[in-house]
């Protein structure tokens, strides 16, 4: 698992930490039942507050992401296959609300826009 | 062309050291460049063969046109200069501090002087020998700037300011390349502060220029890609030329790379693989320019 964290982002620490694991997770980077570092490991490897680390990982219990197991690391937890794609939906939504934004502030019509991004992703699938 | 400072080979040992090692520079103004470079690289020591603090043992250095040994009234006149090591006249108060350093220039501007004591909150009746670090700090880059130099250095001038008079302090700086045009030399371990204002980013390493480049430059140059595979596990090393520095894990991968635009695409088809690239701010970029990134 990479994670990439930007102190000076202004995103604090445990929310970066948060969207990356979710995301891995969501896009199925990460599998079910696949370990995560621990916390004193992932603290070390990225140089934040252990706390911090903690703090997502409780998030992401939270949100039934990890699954906490005593005294050993975390695990990603099984889901049924309805909630990965909700998920995915969120997320893909959650991405493209800043598009939306600048969408309409260009002016352009709905149906233009979608055709672009119908386009990029065909672009990418070549 | 007449350049701000100039050197050629300019080579310097001490007992046996080389200090410097055959550094040739050319900085045109009006511009802010970066001196940067780990602890014992250099950096002092160049800025005291720019002044005629030091002299070459070989090659040669000149400043506003006139070589290091032959600097004159003519050219200290328009140089400021806040050394690392700030040393002042204890005994006296900031203000006559102020008053015993204006009267050797007759440009000097009181205006900008009073101005800068209020906006860098330094009081004018307190004792310099009772200043703290960070307000001696703030008497110094006064003392060095009221006379409107034409080049400005500042050794480590912002390590002990407070985040507030830092940032009005970089304003001001911006305020003298704009209104006098002058060349400004900062070499700083803060890097954030840095990047702000410089243009232009000189790196020392052991005595040697390592880096002399604009600092749009390096950012359009150096980035970080986070990889991943679109099926199956990446390659365990890849083994493009420009990746710096990798860290591969499964279907994911962290790069430092140095490159163009282009090549992002050809790698995109060539592994298979999403790319999503970002530029490195001069922090992360920093040992990679000195030569301390492992690829």
């Amino acid at each position: 698992m990479i994670l990439i964290v930007d102190p000076h982002s202004g995103i604090p620490v445990y929310r970066q930490l948060v969207e990356q694991i979710r995301f891995s997770v969501a896009s199925g980077l990460l599998e079910p039942g696949e370990e995560i570092p621990s916390t004193r490991a992932l603290s070390a490897k990225l140089g934040v507050n252990p706390m911090t680390v903690s703090k997502a990982f409780g998030l992401l219990e939270e949100d039934g992401v990890l699954e906490r197991r005593p005294g050993r690391p975390h695990v990603v937890r099984e889901r049924r296959s309805g909630t990965v794609r909700a998920t995915r939906l969120e997320q893909l939504e959650q991405a493209l609300r800043p598009v939306a934004t600048k969408t309409r502030q260009l002016d352009l019509e709905p149906e233009t826009a979608v055709q672009i991004f119908r386009r990029l992703l065909e672009d990418e699938e070549r | 062309m007449e350049f701000v400072f100039e050197t050629n080979g300019l080579t310097k040992r001490f007992d046996g050291v080389t200090a410097l090692d055959k550094i040739d520079l050319k900085v045109r103004r009006p511009s802010i460049v970066g001196l940067l470079g780990k602890n014992g690289s250099g950096k002092t020591t160049l800025i005291q063969h720019l002044i005629g603090l030091k002299l070459p043992d070989e090659g040669s250095v000149s400043t506003l046109g006139r070589p290091g040994a032959e600097l004159g009234h003519d050219e200290l006149k328009r140089i400021g200069y806040v050394p690392q090591d700030i040393r002042l006249l204890d005994w006296m108060t900031v203000e006559q501090h102020l008053r015993y350093v204006s009267c050797f220039y007759p440009e000097w501007d009181r205006e900008r002087e009073q101005r800068l004591l209020e906006e860098l909150e330094l009081e004018a009746d307190k004792a310099v020998g009772a200043l703290s670090t960070g307000n001696l700090q703030k008497l110094a880059v006064i003392l060095a700037v009221c006379h409107h130099p034409r080049l400005l250095i500042l050794d480590e001038p912002v390590s002990d300011l407070d985040p507030i008079v830092r940032g009005k302090l970089l304003e001001f700086l911006l305020e003298l390349l704009r209104e006098d045009e002058a060349t400004i030399l900062v070499s700083s371990h803060v890097l954030r502060d840095v990047e702000k204002i410089v243009d232009w980013v000189i790196c020392l390493d052991s005595g040697k220029v390592v880096t002399d480049a604009a600092l749009d430059e390096l950012k359009e140059l150096y980035a970080q890609w986070r990889v991943v595979s679109n099926n199956g596990d990446l390659p365990e090393r890849f083994s493009e030329p420009f990746v710096l520095a990798q860290e591969v894990s499964g279907r994911e991968a962290c790069l430092l790379v140095k490159q163009g635009t282009a090549e992002m695409t050809v790698f995109r088809t060539t592994h298979g693989v999403e790319v999503s690239g970002r530029p490195l701010n001069l922090e992360e970029m920093f040992p990679i320019l000195i030569g301390d990134e492992s690829p």
